[in-house]
């Protein structure tokens, strides 16, 4: 067991060293993947089956998965050269870094369970599906209903976002505005080769109407 | 058993990287990889002490929260798509038209 934590904290700490410090923004994002995956891993051993499997396959999937497309998409995998506008930020953010983790650290070993460590890891039952329903359908039902909401505004949102900008009406209809006998020659001379049948549906339609 | 207090501690540095990571990028799209390194080791601290306390609330409010990081990164993602087609660029230095 405390080969396993030393093992994945090892890797989630490389894992997040890589983020924050590789040029290529591909680079970064794999290593928070490999953050991730450890984190998965030390949930598994925190008797969290169920947050380990949904922190692969939300986090380690989806969310990185969204990651990589838009790094790709804005084509953002150069570092960035230009001199920092805030002098000395990176020797500060070091410096500031360290200190917050040291507080963190000396935070952290003040801490006492308040009962035996494994008699609390018998009540959580494992942590699976189960016993996460429970909670979440009686104790946490209004955030539930309230995330699910969120959900569907986050959904709405991002597609409301991403649109480009619809052409302005200008009160013709769009098929009135293409000329109407060019296209109807265009469709006569194309040659044959790739839809005949339907072609000639096409046709016979023109012809009836 | 590993103790409580390792896991509070491995969360601890990792919240310190991410906030490394938050202060010394520049490309928002960086910037946003390392608030998910931080919400992670909240997470991880959630976790350890739900353990510590043996009450599964810890654990669905860390599932919680990774809805919430999900519906983030959709949004955020999604605001910066569209501030790339207008501006052409992710720089968080050239993207500072509200200083002041």
């Amino acid at each position: 067991m405390m080969l396993a934590f030393i093992l994945l904290g090892a890797l989630a700490i490389v894992g997040g060293v890589i983020t924050i410090a590789a040029r290529n923004a591909v680079h970064a994002s794999l290593g928070l993947v490999g953050t991730l995956l450890c984190v998965a891993g030390l949930f598994a051993t925190l008797n969290a089956s169920f947050l380990a499997a949904t922190q692969v396959i939300v986090y380690a999937g989806a969310v990185m998965v969204l990651f990589l497309f838009v790094i790709m998409l804005l084509n953002a995998n150069q570092p960035v050269t230009s001199p920092d506008p805030v002098p000395y930020v990176r020797e500060l953010a070091g410096i500031g870094g360290t200190l917050l983790a040291g507080a963190f650290v000396v935070l952290a070993f003040t801490y006492r369970d308040p009962r035996p460590l494994a008699e609390s890891a018998e009540a959580l039952r494992g942590g699976t599906a189960m016993v996460m329903g429970e909670t979440l359908l009686t104790r946490f039902l209004l955030p539930f209903e309230a995330v699910s909401v969120l959900l569907l505004v986050a959904i709405v949102g991002s597609v409301a976002l991403v649109q480009r900008p619809a052409a302005q009406p200008d009160g013709v209809p769009d098929e009135l505005e293409e000329p109407l006998v060019t296209a109807r020659e265009e469709r006569v001379a194309a040659p044959r080769g790739a839809a005949p049948a339907l072609m000639q549906a096409a046709q016979d339609g023109e012809v009836r109407a | 058993m590993v103790p409580t207090t390792s896991y509070l501690a491995l969360s601890g540095i990792l919240f310190a990287l991410g906030m490394i990571g938050v202060l010394t990028r520049r490309t928002a799209i960086m910037v946003f990889l390392s608030v998910e390194l931080m919400l992670n080791a909240a997470n991880l601290a959630l976790v350890a002490f739900a353990r510590s306390w043996g009450d599964p609330t810890g654990q669905t409010a860390v599932f919680i929260v990774m809805t919430l990081a999900a519906a983030e990164v959709a949004i955020g993602l999604a605001i910066i798509v569209a501030i790339f087609r207008k501006r052409e660029t992710t720089n968080v230095d050239d993207l500072a038209a509200l200083k002041g």
